[in-house]
Protein backbone atom coordinates (compact mmCIF):
# COMPACT_ATOMS: atom_id res chain seq x y z
CA UNK A 1 0.00 0.00 0.00
CA UNK A 2 2.54 2.54 1.03
CA UNK A 3 4.76 1.53 -2.42
CA UNK A 4 1.46 2.68 -4.32
CA UNK A 5 1.33 5.93 -2.31
CA UNK A 6 2.49 9.01 -4.31
CA UNK A 7 5.27 11.19 -2.82
CA UNK A 8 4.26 15.34 -2.20
CA UNK A 9 6.27 15.98 -5.57
CA UNK A 10 4.46 13.28 -7.34
CA UNK A 11 1.17 14.42 -6.35
CA UNK A 12 1.92 18.07 -6.87
CA UNK A 13 3.33 16.84 -10.71
CA UNK A 14 -0.38 14.90 -10.92
CA UNK A 15 -2.23 17.69 -9.86
CA UNK A 16 -0.51 20.62 -12.26
CA UNK A 17 -0.56 17.81 -15.59
CA UNK A 18 -4.19 17.21 -14.49
CA UNK A 19 -4.94 21.48 -14.58
CA UNK A 20 -2.53 21.66 -17.62
CA UNK A 21 -4.87 19.29 -19.57
CA UNK A 22 -7.96 21.40 -18.39
CA UNK A 23 -6.79 24.63 -19.55
CA UNK A 24 -5.52 22.98 -23.13
CA UNK A 25 -9.19 21.57 -23.36
CA UNK A 26 -10.49 25.17 -22.57
CA UNK A 27 -8.15 26.26 -24.96
CA UNK A 28 -8.80 24.02 -28.11
CA UNK A 29 -12.87 24.85 -27.20
CA UNK A 30 -12.19 28.96 -27.59
CA UNK A 31 -10.06 28.81 -30.67
CA UNK A 32 -13.08 26.65 -32.26
CA UNK A 33 -15.69 29.21 -31.46
CA UNK A 34 -17.23 30.75 -33.78
CA UNK A 35 -16.14 34.11 -32.55
CA UNK A 36 -12.81 33.08 -32.33
CA UNK A 37 -12.69 32.49 -36.44
CA UNK A 38 -14.21 36.12 -36.49
CA UNK A 39 -11.34 37.44 -34.51
CA UNK A 40 -8.83 35.61 -36.33
CA UNK A 41 -10.18 36.90 -39.96
CA UNK A 42 -10.11 40.34 -39.19
CA UNK A 43 -6.87 40.14 -37.34
CA UNK A 44 -5.65 38.48 -40.34
CA UNK A 45 -7.00 41.49 -42.96
CA UNK A 46 -5.27 44.21 -40.83
CA UNK A 47 -2.04 42.52 -41.09
CA UNK A 48 -3.16 41.86 -44.74
CA UNK A 49 -3.29 45.73 -44.63
CA UNK A 50 -0.62 47.02 -43.10
CA UNK A 51 1.74 44.61 -44.64
CA UNK A 52 0.06 45.82 -47.96
CA UNK A 53 1.04 49.66 -47.16
CA UNK A 54 4.73 48.13 -45.86
CA UNK A 55 5.23 46.75 -49.25
CA UNK A 56 4.20 49.86 -51.13
CA UNK A 57 5.95 52.55 -49.04
CA UNK A 58 9.25 50.97 -49.60
CA UNK A 59 8.68 49.76 -53.22
CA UNK A 60 7.98 53.26 -54.02
CA UNK A 61 11.20 54.55 -52.08
CA UNK A 62 13.46 52.18 -53.80
CA UNK A 63 12.00 52.61 -57.70
CA UNK A 64 12.46 56.72 -56.81
CA UNK A 65 16.27 55.67 -56.06
CA UNK A 66 16.35 53.70 -59.75
CA UNK A 67 17.27 50.53 -58.05
CA UNK A 68 15.68 46.90 -59.23
CA UNK A 69 12.75 46.49 -56.82
CA UNK A 70 11.06 42.96 -55.40
CA UNK A 71 8.72 43.35 -58.01
CA UNK A 72 11.01 44.31 -61.15
CA UNK A 73 12.85 40.49 -59.72
CA UNK A 74 10.24 38.82 -59.34
CA UNK A 75 9.00 39.72 -63.02
CA UNK A 76 12.33 38.61 -63.95
CA UNK A 77 12.17 35.34 -61.95
CA UNK A 78 9.15 34.75 -63.53
CA UNK A 79 10.25 35.19 -66.70
CA UNK A 80 12.62 32.22 -66.53
CA UNK A 81 9.96 30.18 -64.54
CA UNK A 82 7.90 30.05 -67.91
CA UNK A 83 11.23 29.47 -70.40
CA UNK A 84 12.07 26.15 -68.15
CA UNK A 85 8.38 25.84 -68.40
CA UNK A 86 8.58 25.51 -72.07
CA UNK A 87 12.05 24.07 -72.15
CA UNK A 88 10.65 20.95 -70.13
CA UNK A 89 8.08 20.60 -72.71
CA UNK A 90 10.63 20.76 -75.72
CA UNK A 91 12.98 18.05 -73.27
CA UNK A 92 9.73 15.39 -73.21
CA UNK A 93 8.31 15.83 -76.33
CA UNK A 94 12.18 14.80 -77.55
CA UNK A 95 12.16 12.15 -74.88
CA UNK A 96 8.92 11.15 -76.10
CA UNK A 97 10.12 10.93 -79.84
CA UNK A 98 13.49 9.37 -78.74
CA UNK A 99 11.33 6.18 -77.50
CA UNK A 100 8.89 6.19 -80.57
CA UNK A 101 12.25 6.10 -82.81
CA UNK A 102 13.78 3.42 -80.13
CA UNK A 103 10.25 1.13 -80.26
CA UNK A 104 10.57 1.21 -84.36
CA UNK A 105 14.26 0.35 -84.49
CA UNK A 106 13.05 -3.09 -82.82
CA UNK A 107 14.43 -2.38 -79.11
CA UNK A 108 12.14 -1.98 -76.68
CA UNK A 109 11.82 1.35 -74.71
CA UNK A 110 10.93 -0.50 -71.23
CA UNK A 111 14.30 -2.50 -71.93
CA UNK A 112 16.52 0.11 -73.02
CA UNK A 113 14.98 2.25 -69.41
CA UNK A 114 15.92 -0.26 -67.74
CA UNK A 115 19.25 -0.87 -68.94
CA UNK A 116 19.85 2.97 -68.42
CA UNK A 117 18.46 2.61 -65.02
CA UNK A 118 21.49 -0.24 -64.40
CA UNK A 119 23.96 2.16 -65.62
CA UNK A 120 24.46 1.07 -69.28
CA UNK A 121 25.75 3.63 -71.76
CA UNK A 122 22.67 5.36 -73.21
CA UNK A 123 22.31 5.22 -76.83
CA UNK A 124 20.91 9.20 -77.02
CA UNK A 125 23.16 11.94 -75.87
CA UNK A 126 20.79 14.80 -75.40
CA UNK A 127 18.47 13.05 -72.22
CA UNK A 128 21.25 11.64 -70.60
CA UNK A 129 23.66 15.00 -70.43
CA UNK A 130 20.37 16.55 -68.75
CA UNK A 131 20.36 13.66 -66.37
CA UNK A 132 24.08 13.93 -65.63
CA UNK A 133 24.00 17.53 -65.27
CA UNK A 134 21.27 17.34 -62.55
CA UNK A 135 22.99 14.64 -60.50
CA UNK A 136 24.25 15.43 -57.43
CA UNK A 137 24.61 13.43 -54.39
CA UNK A 138 22.34 14.81 -51.43
CA UNK A 139 22.90 15.04 -48.51
CA UNK B 1 15.95 11.42 -7.38
CA UNK B 2 14.59 13.39 -4.33
CA UNK B 3 13.12 16.89 -4.27
CA UNK B 4 16.18 17.98 -3.57
CA UNK B 5 18.53 16.46 -6.23
CA UNK B 6 16.12 17.82 -8.56
CA UNK B 7 16.62 21.28 -7.09
CA UNK B 8 20.38 20.81 -7.10
CA UNK B 9 20.36 19.14 -10.49
CA UNK B 10 18.20 22.43 -11.80
CA UNK B 11 20.72 24.67 -12.90
CA UNK B 12 22.67 22.23 -15.19
CA UNK B 13 18.99 20.89 -16.53
CA UNK B 14 19.19 24.68 -17.74
CA UNK B 15 22.05 24.78 -19.74
CA UNK B 16 21.54 21.20 -21.24
CA UNK B 17 17.89 22.35 -22.16
CA UNK B 18 18.62 25.72 -23.46
CA UNK B 19 21.44 23.54 -25.48
CA UNK B 20 18.48 21.38 -26.73
CA UNK B 21 16.23 24.11 -27.71
CA UNK B 22 18.76 26.60 -29.31
CA UNK B 23 20.99 23.80 -31.50
CA UNK B 24 17.84 22.02 -32.71
CA UNK B 25 18.51 23.75 -36.27
CA UNK B 26 22.21 21.84 -35.85
CA UNK B 27 19.93 18.47 -36.13
CA UNK B 28 20.70 16.05 -38.93
CA UNK B 29 17.42 15.21 -41.03
CA UNK B 30 16.60 13.50 -44.06
CA UNK B 31 20.21 11.54 -44.25
CA UNK B 32 19.72 8.69 -46.32
CA UNK B 33 21.57 9.10 -49.67
CA UNK B 34 19.79 10.25 -52.40
CA UNK B 35 20.35 11.43 -55.92
CA UNK B 36 18.35 14.31 -58.29
CA UNK B 37 16.70 12.04 -60.63
CA UNK B 38 14.91 15.51 -62.19
CA UNK B 39 13.77 18.92 -61.62
CA UNK B 40 11.64 21.61 -62.68
CA UNK B 41 11.01 24.76 -61.27
CA UNK B 42 11.42 24.60 -57.52
CA UNK B 43 10.26 20.61 -57.53
CA UNK B 44 13.19 17.95 -56.96
CA UNK B 45 12.90 14.19 -57.89
CA UNK B 46 15.03 12.17 -55.96
CA UNK B 47 16.18 8.65 -56.15
CA UNK B 48 16.87 6.40 -52.82
CA UNK B 49 20.43 4.41 -53.22
CA UNK B 50 19.77 0.77 -52.80
CA UNK B 51 21.37 -2.66 -53.16
CA UNK B 52 18.50 -4.34 -52.62
CA UNK B 53 15.57 -3.40 -54.64
CA UNK B 54 13.71 -6.77 -54.82
CA UNK B 55 9.82 -5.59 -55.65
CA UNK B 56 9.41 -4.64 -59.00
CA UNK B 57 6.67 -1.39 -58.41
CA UNK B 58 8.67 1.12 -57.38
CA UNK B 59 6.90 4.20 -54.51
CA UNK B 60 6.93 7.48 -55.03
CA UNK B 61 6.13 9.63 -52.37
CA UNK B 62 4.53 13.08 -52.35
CA UNK B 63 4.05 15.24 -49.25
CA UNK B 64 1.99 18.52 -48.69
CA UNK B 65 2.51 22.05 -49.91
CA UNK B 66 3.42 23.52 -46.19
CA UNK B 67 6.62 21.68 -44.88
CA UNK B 68 8.78 19.88 -46.00
CA UNK B 69 9.31 16.40 -46.96
CA UNK B 70 11.96 15.51 -44.94
CA UNK B 71 9.47 13.84 -42.29
CA UNK B 72 9.62 10.65 -44.73
CA UNK B 73 13.22 10.48 -43.73
CA UNK B 74 13.41 12.13 -40.02
CA UNK B 75 16.22 10.57 -38.88
CA UNK B 76 18.53 7.59 -39.00
CA UNK B 77 16.94 4.11 -37.24
CA UNK B 78 13.54 6.48 -37.47
CA UNK B 79 13.08 6.87 -41.02
CA UNK B 80 9.72 5.55 -43.25
CA UNK B 81 12.43 5.68 -46.54
CA UNK B 82 15.12 3.92 -44.59
CA UNK B 83 12.32 0.95 -43.55
CA UNK B 84 10.71 0.75 -46.91
CA UNK B 85 14.26 0.64 -48.64
CA UNK B 86 15.34 -2.40 -46.16
CA UNK B 87 12.08 -3.95 -47.15
CA UNK B 88 13.12 -3.60 -51.17
CA UNK B 89 11.47 -1.46 -52.61
CA UNK B 90 12.80 1.12 -54.73
CA UNK B 91 11.85 4.94 -53.61
CA UNK B 92 11.64 7.83 -54.91
CA UNK B 93 10.90 11.48 -53.43
CA UNK B 94 9.21 14.16 -54.92
CA UNK B 95 10.10 17.20 -53.33
CA UNK B 96 8.29 20.53 -53.76
CA UNK B 97 11.08 22.77 -52.69
CA UNK B 98 11.05 26.12 -51.36
CA UNK B 99 8.70 28.81 -53.48
CA UNK B 100 8.95 32.24 -53.35
CA UNK B 101 6.92 35.35 -54.53
CA UNK B 102 8.21 34.04 -58.53
CA UNK B 103 6.10 31.06 -58.18
CA UNK B 104 2.70 33.15 -56.52
CA UNK B 105 1.51 32.10 -59.93
CA UNK B 106 1.53 28.08 -59.54
CA UNK B 107 -1.52 26.66 -58.69
CA UNK B 108 -2.90 23.20 -57.65
CA UNK B 109 -3.22 22.34 -61.73
CA UNK B 110 0.75 22.89 -61.64
CA UNK B 111 1.31 20.08 -59.12
CA UNK B 112 -1.38 18.09 -60.17
CA UNK B 113 -1.12 17.93 -64.14
CA UNK B 114 2.30 18.93 -64.67
CA UNK B 115 4.26 18.06 -61.45
CA UNK B 116 3.00 14.90 -60.76
CA UNK B 117 2.80 13.72 -64.33
CA UNK B 118 6.31 14.36 -64.99
CA UNK B 119 7.73 12.82 -61.99
CA UNK B 120 5.76 9.50 -62.38
CA UNK B 121 7.16 9.70 -66.52
CA UNK B 122 10.82 10.00 -65.01
CA UNK B 123 10.30 7.63 -62.26
CA UNK B 124 9.25 4.79 -64.87
CA UNK B 125 12.30 5.96 -66.90
CA UNK B 126 14.65 5.64 -64.45
CA UNK B 127 13.43 2.47 -62.99
CA UNK B 128 12.29 0.72 -66.12
CA UNK B 129 9.00 0.01 -64.72
CA UNK B 130 5.47 0.83 -66.21
CA UNK B 131 3.93 0.79 -63.09
CA UNK B 132 4.32 2.72 -59.62
CA UNK B 133 3.43 3.60 -56.12
CA UNK B 134 1.93 7.21 -55.29
CA UNK B 135 2.33 7.52 -52.03
CA UNK B 136 0.86 10.72 -50.85
CA UNK B 137 0.54 12.68 -47.16
CA UNK B 138 -1.77 15.16 -46.29
CA UNK B 139 -2.32 17.74 -49.05
CA UNK B 140 -0.07 15.57 -50.94
CA UNK B 141 -2.42 12.77 -50.53
CA UNK B 142 -5.25 15.05 -51.90
CA UNK B 143 -2.75 15.87 -55.16
CA UNK B 144 -2.04 12.43 -55.76
CA UNK B 145 -6.04 11.40 -55.50
CA UNK B 146 -6.34 14.30 -57.88
CA UNK B 147 -3.91 12.73 -59.96
CA UNK B 148 -5.67 9.85 -60.26
CA UNK B 149 -9.07 10.73 -60.85
CA UNK B 150 -8.12 13.51 -63.45
CA UNK B 151 -5.89 11.27 -65.78
CA UNK B 152 -7.57 7.24 -65.40
CA UNK B 153 -4.81 6.32 -67.81
CA UNK B 154 -1.96 7.14 -65.34
CA UNK B 155 1.02 4.76 -64.53
CA UNK B 156 0.48 4.30 -60.90
CA UNK B 157 -1.22 0.83 -59.56
CA UNK B 158 -1.48 1.78 -55.75
CA UNK B 159 -2.30 4.46 -54.11
CA UNK B 160 -1.89 5.10 -50.68
CA UNK B 161 -3.40 8.12 -48.76
CA UNK B 162 -2.19 9.29 -45.46
CA UNK B 163 -3.90 11.49 -43.27
CA UNK B 164 -5.81 13.08 -46.05
CA UNK B 165 -7.87 15.78 -46.23
CA UNK B 166 -11.23 15.24 -48.44
CA UNK B 167 -14.36 16.37 -46.63
CA UNK B 168 -13.50 19.70 -45.02
CA UNK B 169 -16.73 20.15 -43.34
CA UNK B 170 -16.05 19.10 -39.82
CA UNK B 171 -12.82 20.79 -39.87
CA UNK B 172 -11.63 23.39 -37.45
CA UNK B 173 -9.89 24.91 -40.58
CA UNK B 174 -13.36 25.65 -41.94
CA UNK B 175 -14.59 27.60 -39.08
CA UNK B 176 -11.72 29.74 -39.82
CA UNK B 177 -11.27 30.54 -43.36
CA UNK B 178 -14.80 29.51 -44.63
CA UNK B 179 -16.35 32.55 -43.41
CA UNK B 180 -16.90 35.31 -45.66
CA UNK B 181 -14.93 37.92 -43.78
CA UNK B 182 -11.26 35.68 -44.37
CA UNK B 183 -10.55 37.22 -47.68
CA UNK B 184 -8.19 34.57 -49.24
CA UNK B 185 -7.83 36.62 -52.46
CA UNK B 186 -6.50 39.81 -50.59
CA UNK B 187 -3.89 37.59 -48.63
CA UNK B 188 -2.45 35.91 -51.91
CA UNK B 189 -2.35 38.85 -53.68
CA UNK B 190 -0.26 40.89 -50.92
CA UNK B 191 2.19 38.01 -49.98
CA UNK B 192 2.39 36.41 -53.33
CA UNK B 193 3.63 33.37 -51.45
CA UNK B 194 1.99 32.88 -48.30
CA UNK B 195 4.93 32.49 -45.54
CA UNK B 196 5.13 29.01 -43.99
CA UNK B 197 5.23 30.99 -40.95
CA UNK B 198 1.82 31.90 -40.76
CA UNK B 199 0.62 28.33 -41.81
CA UNK B 200 2.55 26.96 -38.96
CA UNK B 201 1.16 29.26 -36.80
CA UNK B 202 -2.22 28.48 -37.63
CA UNK B 203 -1.69 24.77 -37.49
CA UNK B 204 -0.15 25.33 -33.75
CA UNK B 205 -3.35 27.35 -32.76
CA UNK B 206 -5.26 24.62 -33.22
CA UNK B 207 -3.85 23.51 -30.28
CA UNK B 208 -2.51 26.21 -28.51
CA UNK B 209 -1.47 25.19 -25.04
CA UNK B 210 -0.14 21.60 -25.89
CA UNK B 211 2.03 23.40 -29.03
CA UNK B 212 3.43 26.54 -27.61
CA UNK B 213 3.51 25.23 -23.65
CA UNK B 214 3.49 21.81 -23.47
CA UNK B 215 6.26 20.79 -25.62
CA UNK B 216 8.71 22.53 -23.68
CA UNK B 217 7.39 21.42 -20.68
CA UNK B 218 7.58 17.64 -21.06
CA UNK B 219 11.03 18.30 -22.40
CA UNK B 220 12.10 20.50 -19.13
CA UNK B 221 10.69 17.23 -16.77
CA UNK B 222 12.64 15.04 -19.16
CA UNK B 223 16.10 17.02 -19.15
CA UNK B 224 15.53 17.31 -15.19
CA UNK B 225 14.87 13.30 -14.99
CA UNK B 226 17.96 12.72 -16.71
CA UNK B 227 16.14 10.95 -19.48
CA UNK B 228 15.59 13.37 -22.69
CA UNK B 229 16.29 12.24 -26.24
CA UNK B 230 17.78 15.09 -27.85
CA UNK B 231 18.50 13.68 -31.04
CA UNK B 232 14.74 12.31 -31.01
CA UNK B 233 13.89 15.87 -30.12
CA UNK B 234 15.54 18.06 -32.29
CA UNK B 235 14.75 16.30 -35.66
CA UNK B 236 10.88 16.81 -35.14
CA UNK B 237 11.60 20.05 -33.74
CA UNK B 238 13.62 21.61 -36.99
CA UNK B 239 11.50 19.82 -39.32
CA UNK B 240 8.29 21.36 -37.71
CA UNK B 241 10.26 24.98 -37.79
CA UNK B 242 10.92 24.43 -41.38
CA UNK B 243 8.18 26.13 -43.58
CA UNK B 244 8.49 26.64 -47.33
CA UNK B 245 5.58 29.78 -48.24
CA UNK B 246 2.81 28.47 -49.90
CA UNK B 247 2.15 29.34 -53.13
CA UNK B 248 -0.40 32.55 -53.59
CA UNK B 249 -2.30 30.62 -56.46
CA UNK B 250 -2.08 26.91 -54.88
CA UNK B 251 -3.01 29.09 -51.56
CA UNK B 252 -6.04 30.64 -53.11
CA UNK B 253 -7.66 27.77 -54.64
CA UNK B 254 -6.80 25.06 -51.69
CA UNK B 255 -8.36 27.52 -49.24
CA UNK B 256 -11.55 28.44 -51.64
CA UNK B 257 -11.99 24.75 -53.47
CA UNK B 258 -11.50 22.71 -50.36
CA UNK B 259 -12.37 24.76 -47.28
CA UNK B 260 -15.00 27.31 -48.62
CA UNK B 261 -16.63 25.10 -51.22
CA UNK B 262 -15.58 22.24 -50.42
CA UNK B 263 -15.46 20.83 -53.65
CA UNK B 264 -13.64 17.35 -53.69
CA UNK B 265 -16.58 15.50 -52.36
CA UNK B 266 -19.18 17.67 -54.18
CA UNK B 267 -17.84 16.38 -57.30
CA UNK B 268 -16.62 20.05 -58.45
CA UNK B 269 -13.41 19.87 -58.67
CA UNK B 270 -12.38 21.35 -61.89
CA UNK B 271 -8.67 21.82 -63.18
CA UNK B 272 -7.64 22.51 -66.60
CA UNK B 273 -11.31 22.23 -67.75
CA UNK B 274 -11.17 18.55 -66.39
CA UNK B 275 -13.63 17.61 -63.49
CA UNK B 276 -12.10 15.59 -60.80
CA UNK B 277 -14.29 12.66 -61.04
CA UNK B 278 -13.33 10.63 -57.66
CA UNK B 279 -15.57 7.43 -59.20
CA UNK B 280 -12.53 7.04 -61.85
CA UNK B 281 -10.21 6.40 -59.08
CA UNK B 282 -9.49 2.89 -60.08
CA UNK B 283 -6.44 2.07 -57.98
CA UNK B 284 -5.51 -0.37 -55.34
CA UNK B 285 -6.35 2.01 -52.79
CA UNK B 286 -5.05 2.19 -49.15
CA UNK B 287 -6.27 4.96 -46.85
CA UNK B 288 -4.42 5.19 -43.49
CA UNK B 289 -6.15 7.41 -40.83
CA UNK B 290 -5.24 8.97 -37.45
CA UNK B 291 -7.49 8.43 -34.14
CA UNK B 292 -6.30 11.72 -32.91
CA UNK B 293 -6.07 13.52 -36.15
CA UNK B 294 -7.24 17.29 -35.90
CA UNK B 295 -5.63 19.14 -38.89
CA UNK B 296 -7.30 16.15 -41.38
CA UNK B 297 -9.75 14.73 -38.99
CA UNK B 298 -10.49 10.86 -39.91
CA UNK B 299 -14.65 11.54 -40.57
CA UNK B 300 -13.14 14.06 -43.08
CA UNK B 301 -10.78 11.48 -45.13
CA UNK B 302 -13.29 8.63 -44.78
CA UNK B 303 -16.17 9.53 -47.60
CA UNK B 304 -13.39 8.80 -49.88
CA UNK B 305 -13.80 5.15 -49.53
CA UNK B 306 -16.95 5.48 -51.00
CA UNK B 307 -16.01 8.10 -53.57
CA UNK B 308 -13.45 6.19 -55.39
CA UNK B 309 -14.35 3.14 -58.18
CA UNK B 310 -11.35 0.94 -56.93
CA UNK B 311 -12.33 -2.36 -56.34
CA UNK B 312 -9.54 -2.84 -53.85
CA UNK B 313 -9.84 -0.99 -50.67
CA UNK B 314 -8.14 -0.81 -47.45
CA UNK B 315 -8.52 1.02 -44.23
CA UNK B 316 -6.20 1.48 -41.91
CA UNK B 317 -7.06 3.54 -38.55
CA UNK B 318 -4.08 4.36 -36.22
CA UNK B 319 -3.69 5.84 -32.94
CA UNK B 320 -1.49 8.81 -33.05
CA UNK B 321 -1.57 12.16 -34.85
CA UNK B 322 -1.81 13.88 -38.06
CA UNK B 323 2.29 13.85 -37.87
CA UNK B 324 2.62 11.03 -35.28
CA UNK B 325 1.04 8.38 -37.21
CA UNK B 326 3.97 7.79 -39.98
CA UNK B 327 6.27 9.90 -37.70
CA UNK B 328 6.25 8.82 -33.93
CA UNK B 329 7.57 6.54 -31.83
CA UNK B 330 5.21 3.94 -32.71
CA UNK B 331 5.16 4.39 -35.86
CA UNK B 332 8.06 1.55 -36.70
CA UNK B 333 6.00 -1.57 -35.12
CA UNK B 334 2.94 -0.13 -35.87
CA UNK B 335 1.70 1.75 -38.97
CA UNK B 336 4.62 0.88 -41.08
CA UNK B 337 4.73 -2.49 -41.19
CA UNK B 338 0.69 -2.80 -42.16
CA UNK B 339 1.83 -0.24 -45.11
CA UNK B 340 4.30 -2.83 -46.15
CA UNK B 341 2.22 -5.80 -45.79
CA UNK B 342 -0.57 -4.17 -47.94
CA UNK B 343 2.31 -3.30 -50.54
CA UNK B 344 3.69 -6.45 -51.06
CA UNK B 345 1.06 -7.73 -52.28
CA UNK B 346 0.75 -5.31 -54.70
CA UNK B 347 3.57 -4.72 -55.50
CA UNK B 348 5.05 -7.93 -57.71
CA UNK B 349 5.65 -7.48 -61.80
Amino acid sequence: MAEDRLTPEQEARRLYEEAETRVAKAAERVVSRDSFGELLAMATENVVAVTRISFDALDLVWSNLRLAGRRDITRLTRQLGRTEDKLEHVLQEVERLRDEVERQNGAPASATRAAKADGAKPTAAGSATRRRSQRSSAP
Amino acid sequence: MNALERIARSPIAALEFANIVLTERDAQIAVTPKDVVWTHRTTTLYRYRSANRTYAVPVLLVFALINRPDIFDLRAGHSFVEFLLDEGYDVFLLDWGVPDEADADLGLEHYVCDEIPSALREVRRVSGQEEATLLGWCIGGTLSLLHCALQPGTTVRNLVLLTTPIDTTASLYTSWVARDSFDVDRVAEVYGSVPGRTVDWANKLMKPVSNYWTTYRRLWLQVLDGDARPDAYQAMAKWVADNPPFPGRAYREWITWMYKENRLVRGRMRLRERRADLSAVEQNLLVVTAGADHIAPRQGTLPVLDLVGSADVTHLDRPGGHIGLMAGSKARKEVWPDIAEWLDERSHA
